[in-house]
């Protein structure tokens, strides 16, 4: 097991995005997380990175409580994720943005940055083949130089997974990923999620493109109104009573029309 | 001793809250903190001196023409320093706080040019008149002073609770985007909330000038630096929080000319902001989320 | 010959230019993690007056009072800026002013000390330090064929490049690195800057306290080029004077730092009338500055354009 949420409670003032949610993922998974829009996904993720620490329960991360600790230390132990709304450094070049990515899994400091150790080259020389690799992977290295805001759409959004990718996360947090893409861009987005499988990276997707979600995930989550509806394999989901009521069903027929 | 010492605090403490209502009402709605609204003040009391002095007219006048001056000053600010930053992209969050410091050094300077450096008495026959209780001096501008303090507080509260155009800019002032889209005309509020924060200052202006009986272009720096450590005591954005603010200022500050070394007496507001922040960066009235809100 | 071409005036506006371009720098650092200190002036103080102090009472050589009043400058850094890091940049800048004006109401009252308003006279001279130690390895400026008084602005105009010079490698190298990067994502988004894994409380009091350092430096060798402070030179006014040059010059590429702190410096030189309406002046330009081009002067793009007509020049 990866990670275990456990019991996660997150109050807004008085209102409660998260009622008492726990699941928990295998390695190597592909894990959706679905649900209406406001069903508390986003907070999910939040909560996990510790942007916004829960009302009451524990994450349980490779076997260590991580509840409350400095998000950049949760990246250092290995959960990196995605945003929503792309967050990218707009006016850093492609290939930096990866670079920053890797800051967790470099060291230099101010004294051999400034002093260009040999150490320091070396760290740097690989850290650029390593970004460079990770472009590759998405598709971005012929456009390394761009500056980020210059990107397409599609580019920003696996820009990000790459940015990610760089701080060797064993687990990764995706959300939203193929919002605003076109079907091909989808398809390719399938093909890399499925290439960060095989890395052996697991991975936890909050996604609204049903069709794409149940193609990918081995397991899936639905939450509705901040409480955990339903769990299991896609078919279990999309054969769930009260997961097509409250969700698929409409959803559907928003597709069907 | 003390209660004069106690009644004088209580008039700069007065005078302090309405100066820090000028930038609470701007941060409150704009999320900007006013750097000029220090020399908005200032210019507003060498109306009062021009007015009065110069050209004779009567205390009332003199009134007048520093809401005058100072509202026309503010519709100025907004439509020249803040509107063009307004949803430019890539502007940083710093480049109000730059432009209005900007605005700040340009009107110091300038009144610098127009009045010189040093002090221009503010006389008025009116600011003479004291009642004599015991030993007690009470100056009839320590009252009319206090008594227009709380006028404002208790006005501004009403008007921002009652009134639509106060509702309007208190939704304005919650969510910029929303307010627009529920229809309020965000743009109006906004020259609104500056106009009515510049005038407020020029009041203010007044107000000192016959209260200490001088005036001079540097006044606005340290007044304006005090009003900050004002807002950052009672909280960015926070009516009530600017009122009791500006009292325990007042009322230090006094307390240490009175009793301890007056050469330290600028320093306290400075002490309080650095103290606030470390402890509670949300001031004594602020809430935990219009920090998270920053 | 030498002594024909060197004019001291020229040599001393010289010398304020690089000090004022250390100053801009101190500026600039914080401001490229994003964080606008108002407090250059104030840390200018305190390491012109630790350092101003060591040498008349102590009788230490300059240079140990210039690095004690350097560092006493950055220690004031750490202790302000820790707890004021987790605050966003607004109050930060707020913090700072505040902190300047603390630092310059206790130079004026704690008169024992810093005899109050009047300030400090009699602060030894670096330049004179300089001859004196010329002299005493066998060197006179006369050798050379300049008078005793040349060689002392000399000294210091090239005292003074030098330092320039290391901070810019020193600033450049940092940049371009895993430290530089991090900085400027903290400045492009914080949120996502921490999610990346960037300890950004640690990297902000980091470039954070290099600005007090250079600030700090450049007040001790202030005093000790001037040889007398008075607290009216550490006022919020100067601190202001110093976040123009950043912002004028371009607050996104240290270049800017320079160019803004070298025009804004020998624009009064060079125009007599500006000299008086100088704030007036510098008010107006932040206010169009902010409007219209709010990054400065110069900017990433701009030098790009530069170095392409220069490269195409070449080739022609």
């Amino acid at each position: 097991m990866v990670i275990e949420v456990k019991n996660i409670t997150k109050n807004f003032g008085g209102i409660s995005a998260l009622k008492d949610v726990s699941f928990s993922i295998n390695k190597g998974e592909i894990f959706g997380l679905i649900g209406p829009n406001g069903a508390g996904k986003t907070t999910m993720f939040n909560m996990i990175t510790n942007i916004y620490e829960p009302t009451s329960g524990e994450i349980i991360f490779q076997g260590e409580n991580i509840t409350g600790i400095k998000p950049y230390k949760i990246t250092e132990k290995g959960i990196c994720r995605t945003y929503q709304n792309i967050r990218l450094f707009s006016q850093m070049s492609t290939l930096h943005n990866v670079m920053v990515g890797g800051h967790s899994q470099s060291h230099s400091g101010v004294f051999s940055s400034v002093f260009r150790t040999k150490a320091q080259r070396k760290e740097e020389q690989l850290l650029i083949e390593r970004s460079e690799e990770l472009l590759e992977l998405v598709g971005l290295l012929e456009h390394k130089d761009t500056i980020a805001e210059n990107l397409a759409y599609g580019q920003q959004r696996r820009l990000e997974i790459a940015r990610a990718l760089a701080s060797n996360p064993s687990l990764l947090l995706l959300d939203e990923p193929a919002a605003g893409m076109n079907e091909k861009e989808t398809d390719s987005l399938y093909d890399l999620i499925k290439t960060v499988q095989s890395r052996g990276i697991t991975v936890l997707i909050i996604e609204h493109d049903m069709p794409l979600v149940m193609k990918l995930c081995d397991r899936i989550t639905v939450l509705n109104f901040g409480e955990k509806l339903a769990e299991g394999t896609p078919e279990e989901i999309q054969n769930n009573e009260a997961v097509i009521e409250a969700y698929l069903g409409k959803e559907e027929d928003e597709v069907d029309a | 001793m003390l209660l004069e010492q106690i009644i004088n605090g209580i008039t700069l403490g007065s005078i302090y809250a309405i100066i820090a209502l000028g930038f609470t009402l701007v941060f409150g709605v704009l999320g900007i903190i006013n750097m000029a609204h220090g020399e908005i003040f200032m210019v507003g009391a060498f109306v009062g001196v021009t007015a009065t002095g110069i050209l004779g007219w009567p205390l009332w006048l003199a009134f007048i023409a520093a809401i005058v001056v100072t509202s026309i000053l503010g519709y100025l600010l907004e439509r020249f320093t803040l509107r063009p930053l307004r949803g430019k992209k890539g502007v940083s969050h710093l480049a109000p706080l730059i432009s209005t410091i900007g605005v700040s050094i340009l009107l110091e300077n300038l009144s610098h040019h127009i009045f010189g450096a040093g002090n221009k008495p503010f006389n008025t026959s009116f600011s003479q008149i004291s009642i004599t209780i015991g030993s007690i001096t009470i100056y009839l501008v320590q009252i009319v002073i206090f008594i227009i303090s709380i006028l404002l507080m208790i006005g501004l509260t009403i008007w921002l609770s009652k009134t639509k155009a106060g509702k309007a800019l208190r939704a304005t002032a919650d969510n910029l985007e929303t307010a627009s889209i529920l229809g309020v005309d965000t743009k109006k509020i906004i020259i609104l909330t500056v106009v009515v924060a510049s005038a407020i200052g020029g009041i203010a202006g007044i107000l000192v000038g016959m209260a200490f009986n001088s005036v001079s272009p540097q006044m606005g720096l340290s007044m304006g630096l005090k009003g900050l450590a004002i807002i950052i005591l009672g909280g960015m954005g926070n009516v009530k929080g600017a009122m009791v603010g500006g009292l325990i200022l007042g009322l230090s500050e006094t307390m240490l000319v009175a009793y301890g070394d007056s050469g330290y007496r600028d320093a306290i507001a400075f002490i309080m902001i650095i103290v606030i922040l470390l402890l509670r960066p949300q001031g004594i009235f602020g809430s935990k989320v219009s920090q998270e809100r920053r | 010959m030498l002594g024909e071409i060197l004019n001291t005036y020229y040599l001393q506006i010289g010398s304020f230019i690089l000090i004022n371009i250390m100053l801009a720098i101190s500026v600039y650092v914080p401001l490229s993690s994003g964080q606008l200190s108002l407090g250059s002036a104030g840390f200018m103080g305190v390491g012109a007056y630790t350092s101003a102090l060591l040498t008349i009472h102590f009788d230490l050589p300059i240079v140990i009072g210039i690095i004690a009043g350097a560092l006493a400058a950055s220690a004031l850094g750490v202790i302000v800026g820790i707890p004021s890091l987790r605050l966003s940049g607004v109050y930060l800048a707020i913090a700072t002013l505040g902190l300047g004006e603390v630092i310059r109401v206790i130079f004026v009252n704690w008169d024992s000390l810093t005899r109050g308003s009047v300030g400090l006279t009699g602060i030894p001279q670096l330049g004179r330090e300089i001859l004196e130690f010329a002299r005493g390895v066998g060197f006179e400026p006369a050798m050379i064929g300049i008078k005793n008084n040349q060689f002392v602005f000399l000294s210091i105009f090239l005292v003074l490049l030098v330092l320039v010079i290391v901070i810019l490698w020193f600033v450049v190298r940092q940049q371009n690195s895993r430290v530089g990067r991090a900085l400027s994502s903290i400045n492009l988004d914080e949120k996502a800057a921490e999610s990346m894994g960037i300890n950004i409380t640690y990297y902000k009091v980091i470039s954070f306290t290099q600005g007090a350092f250079f600030a700090g430096l450049a007040g001790a060798l202030f005093a000790h080029v001037i040889g007398y402070i008075s607290p009216a030179d550490f006022s919020y006014h100067r601190a202001v004077e110093v976040l123009i040059f950043t912002v004028f010059g371009g607050s996104e590429v240290i270049i800017g730092s320079v160019f803004g702190a070298f025009f804004l410096t020998l624009m009064p030189e060079v125009l007599r009338f500006v000299s008086e309406f100088r704030y007036i002046i510098y008010g107006i330009l932040l206010v169009v500055l902010m409007a219209v081009r709010p990054q400065g002067i110069l900017d990433a793009n701009l030098l790009k354009k530069i170095k392409f007509k220069r490269s195409k020049g070449g080739i022609r």
